[in-house]
C-alpha cells in the first residue's frame, strides 16, 4: 500500500493506535477493596454514579479491607497496605457482522462474521497504594493485535478537607496516559459512549474515520500530569499537560517516530454537577491544545500541526432502584492549523457531536440509543484518496474504504444497543451501528461504489469482569 | 518584563499545584484502611458517609436514609448489624456491609453521636388526602388486618425513642423499601415482620408519605 504523503502515514499510525486502544472498563478490584457492590459506583458498568465520581476524585483510596500497617513513634502512618491485592480480570468476547463484506486487496471480499475470542483480555490492579495515593492500572491483551500492552493508567494523589459550613474540598493530582481517562463523567472521550464498539468495523473509531485528537488519538501515547479540585462534590476544575510517550519507540523520541507532541499539551476541564433527589445534572467544558511534529522521517523541530480541541458536555442521570436512565451529549470542535505535510488547506476544522440516552430496568435489562454527527471542512490531503500508479481498481477499493471521493470527513448515524446483565459484572450486549452518511456520502462515498449503510455493523458481545 | 513561554508557565503551574497539594492541611480521612480514631468521626461522617447521607445527615437522595436527629442507640445498632452482616435488606448488603466492615465500636459510637446531634430538615409536603390516610394508619393501625398503631412505638409525632427509630421526615421511598424488606423478611426484625406482613402497598405508601411530611 502506497500512501500519498508522510502526513497520511502519520494519520495511519494514529489510526492504528486508535484501533488498538481498547474500550473503557470497570473493575471489580474496587468492589473487593470497598466491600461494596458495583451498584455503589456504577449504574451499569462502566457508567459512574455520583458516589463513583466522588470515589474516583478521592483517589480510589476508600478501603474497607484489613491492612498491613506501620506507624512511627509520633503516630505517622508509614504503611497501610491491603492484605489482599486488589486484582481483577476482564474479558470481552464478540461476534461482528458488517452489512457488506469489506473488499480485500486481491479483488475478493474479506470474510464477514468475525469471532474474537478474546476480543480483549485485561488484568487490573486498581485501588489504594497508600493513604492518599491510589491507582487504576490495566494491562491488556488485544486479540486483534496479538500483543500485551500497557492500557489506561491513572495514578492519583488526593486529599479532602472539610471547610466551614461542612462543605468539602477534594484536591489532587492525576498522572495518567490518556487525556480524559481521569475524568469523572461519561461524556468525555475515554469513558464516553459507545463503551465498546466492533473491532472489525470499517473504521477503528466507532463513529467514522475522521476524529478529533482528544478522542483517544494520544491514548497510551502520552503522559499527563493534571491538578484538580472538586468543591462540595459539585464544582470540578482541572488543569494540566501531556507530553508524548510512545511505548516501544526509541528513547528519546526522534524523527523516526510519528505524531510526536511538541512540549506539553495543555489540558483543561471545568464541570458543575447539581444533584437533587436521585438525579444528577452535569454541564461542563474540556479541551486540549495539541502541537504535533509529524515525524516519520522529518526532524522533531520546526513547524508543527496544531489542533485546538474545545468541547462542551452535559449529562443527566436518574439512578432509582428500579429505573435508571441517562441522557448525555458531547460536542467537540477542533481547529487545525499549519499542517506541515499532507493537508491541502492551511487550516481545517472538524466537529464531533454525540448524543445518547440509556435506560436500565433493575440494572438487568437495558437499551441505549445514540446519535452522532461528524462534520468538517473538505480536504483532499486529509480525507481524499488517489490511486497510486500501478494499483489495480480492486486494490484501490480495498484501500479507499476509509476515504472520501468528495474529500469530506462528514459521517453521521445512530447506534442501537440492547443489554442484558444476569449479574452486575456480566453484560451480554447486541449493538448495531447505522451510518446514514460516511465520509461525505450516502452512496458511493469512496468512489468505488460503497454506500454508507454498507458499513453498518452488528456486534454481539459477552463482557465480564471478576 | 520577562516573556515566558507556555511551556514554562505550564511547568510552573504544575509545580505550584503539586506543592500546594502536598502542603495544605487535610482531613486524616478514615475508611482508608486505617481505623478512624473516634475523635475524627465527624470528619469521617462528612467526608465519607456524607456523600450519600448528606454532610449533616439530611440526605437528598431518597435511596439513602436521613440520619439527622436519629437516635444514637439505633444508629449504633444498625452499624453493628452492617458490620456483622446480619441486616439483610438489599442496600444494606450492597453498600453498608463494606462501609461498616472495619469500624471499631468507639467509632460507631462517635458516628452515631454526630448524626444524632444534627438538626433534621423540614418535612416534604404531600396531598392532604394521602396524608390523612397515612396519619390514620400511623395513629390507629388497621385492626381488621391485625396491624397495630405505629405511633405506639414510634411516638405520636414519629420521633421514636431510644429503642425505636425516628421516622419523622424520613424519605418515603426509603420507608417503603424497609417495609417491603420487613414484609419479605429480608430484613429480619420479628416485630416489624409481624406489623408489615399484612400491609398492602398502597397502605405502606400512605404511611410513608405521611411520615415524610412530618418535620
Amino acid at each position: 500500500m502506497r500512501l500519498k504523503t508522510r502526513f497520511q502515514l502519520a494519520m495511519a499510525v494514529a489510526a492504528a493506535c486508535v484501533l488498538l486502544a481498547p474500550a473503557a472498563q470497570a473493575v471489580p478490584s474496587f468492589s473487593r477493596q470497598t466491600g461494596m457492590a458495583c451498584a455503589a459506583c456504577h449504574t451499569v458498568f462502566p457508567e459512574l454514579t455520583h458516589f463513583g465520581r466522588v470515589f474516583k476524585a478521592n483517589g480510589y483510596v476508600l478501603d474497607n479491607l484489613q491492612q498491613v500497617r506501620a506507624v512511627s513513634s509520633d503516630r505517622q502512618q508509614l504503611l497501610s497496605l491491603s492484605q489482599l491485592p486488589t486484582l481483577s480480570v476482564m474479558m470481552q468476547t464478540s461476534y461482528s457482522q458488517i452489512s457488506k463484506a469489506k473488499p480485500d486487496a486481491a479483488g475478493g471480499t474479506a470474510q464477514n462474521g468475525t469471532v474474537e475470542f478474546p476480543r480483549q483480555l485485561s488484568l487490573f490492579y486498581a485501588g489504594r497504594i497508600a493513604p492518599h495515593l491510589g491507582i487504576f492500572s490495566q494491562l491488556t491483551y488485544d486479540g486483534k493485535a496479538d500483543h500485551v500492552s500497557i492500557d489506561n493508567t491513572d495514578v492519583r494523589f488526593a486529599k479532602l478537607i472539610v471547610l466551614p459550613h461542612k462543605n468539602t474540598l477534594t484536591y489532587g493530582l492525576s498522572l495518567n496516559n490518556n487525556p480524559t481517562v481521569q475524568d469523572l463523567w461519561n461524556t468525555t472521550p475515554a469513558w464516553g459512549y459507545p463503551f465498546s464498539h466492533s473491532n472489525v468495523a470499517v473504521s477503528g473509531t466507532p463513529l467514522g474515520p475522521a476524529d478529533v485528537q482528544i478522542d483517544e488519538a494520544f491514548g497510551q501515547l502520552a503522559a499527563g500530569l493534571t491538578a484538580y479540585a472538586f468543591y462540595d462534590e459539585s464544582l470540578y476544575v482541572e488543569f494540566g499537560g501531556y507530553r508524548s510517550f510512545q511505548p516501544g519507540a526509541v528513547a528519546p523520541l526522534d524523527s523516526s517516530d510519528s505524531s510526536v507532541l511538541a512540549g506539553f499539551s495543555p489540558y483543561w476541564r471545568l464541570a458543575y454537577e447539581y444533584d437533587w433527589s436521585a438525579n444528577a445534572l452535569e454541564v461542563g467544558t474540556f479541551g486540549e491544545d495539541f502541537h504535533v511534529y509529524p515525524g516519520g522521517g522529518v526532524p522533531l523541530s520546526g513547524p508543527t500541526s496544531t489542533y485546538l480541541d474545545v468541547a462542551g458536555d452535559m449529562q443527566f442521570q436518574h439512578v432509582g432502584e428500579r429505573n435508571i436512565y441517562t441522557v448525555a451529549a458531547t460536542y467537540i470542535h477542533e481547529n487545525m492549523h499549519a499542517m506541515p505535510a499532507g493537508a491541502t488547506n492551511p487550516s481545517d476544522n472538524l466537529s464531533v457531536a454525540k448524543f445518547w440516552a440509556s435506560y436500565y430496568y433493575r440494572r438487568r435489562y437495558g437499551a441505549i440509543l445514540a446519535w452522532f454527527d461528524t462534520s468538517g471542512s473538505r480536504d483532499s490531503g486529509l480525507y481524499g484518496f488517489g490511486c497510486s500508479p500501478g494499483q489495480t481498481t480492486s486494490s484501490c477499493a480495498a484501500h479507499a474504504l476509509k476515504t472520501s471521493a468528495t474529500n469530506s470527513p462528514d459521517s453521521d448515524g445512530a447506534i442501537i444497543e440492547a443489554d442484558y446483565l444476569p449479574w452486575l459484572n456480566v453484560k451480554l450486549s447486541a449493538q448495531y451501528v447505522l451510518f446514514n452518511k460516511y465520509m461525505g456520502g450516502t452512496s458511493n462515498y469512496d468512489g468505488y461504489g460503497r454506500s454508507a449503510s454498507d458499513n453498518n455493523v452488528l456486534q454481539i458481545m459477552l463482557w465480564y469482569a471478576f | 518584563m520577562r516573556n515566558y513561554s507556555l511551556k514554562v508557565w505550564l511547568h510552573r503551574g504544575l509545580l505550584a499545584a503539586s506543592a500546594a497539594a502536598f502542603t495544605l492541611a487535610s482531613v486524616p480521612s478514615g475508611a482508608q484502611g486505617a481505623p478512624t480514631p473516634p475523635q475524627q468521626a465527624p470528619e469521617l461522617a462528612i467526608a465519607v458517609c456524607g456523600t450519600c447521607h448528606g454532610v449533616t445527615g439530611n440526605s437528598i437522595n431518597p435511596m439513602f436514609p436521613r440520619l439527622a436527629g436519629q437516635h444514637a442507640w439505633y444508629i449504633e445498632q444498625q452499624l453493628k448489624e452492617f458490620r456483622g452482616q446480619t441486616r439483610g435488606d438489599p442496600y444494606a448488603v450492597a453498600f453498608m456491609y463494606g462501609m461498616a466492615n472495619q469500624l471499631s465500636n468507639a467509632t460507631i459510637v462517635a458516628l452515631a453521636k454526630y448524626f444524632s446531634s444534627q438538626t433534621p430538615g423540614p418535612g416534604t409536603p404531600h396531598p392532604e388526602a394521602i396524608i390523612a390516610r397515612g396519619r390514620n394508619i400511623f395513629e390507629h393501625g388497621i385492626p381488621t388486618q391485625g396491624v397495630p398503631a405505629c405511633a405506639a412505638c414510634h411516638g405520636p409525632q414519629g420521633l421514636g425513642s431510644s429503642a425505636f427509630p425516628r421516622l419523622a421526615g424520613q424519605h418515603a421511598k426509603y420507608i417503603m423499601k424497609q417495609l417491603e424488606s420487613f414484609q419479605s423478611n429480608m430484613r429480619k426484625v420479628a416485630i416489624m415482620h409481624g406489623v408489615a406482613s399484612t400491609l398492602h402497598r398502597s397502605q405502606m405508601r400512605a404511611v410513608a408519605d405521611y411520615l415524610e411530611s412530618l418535620p
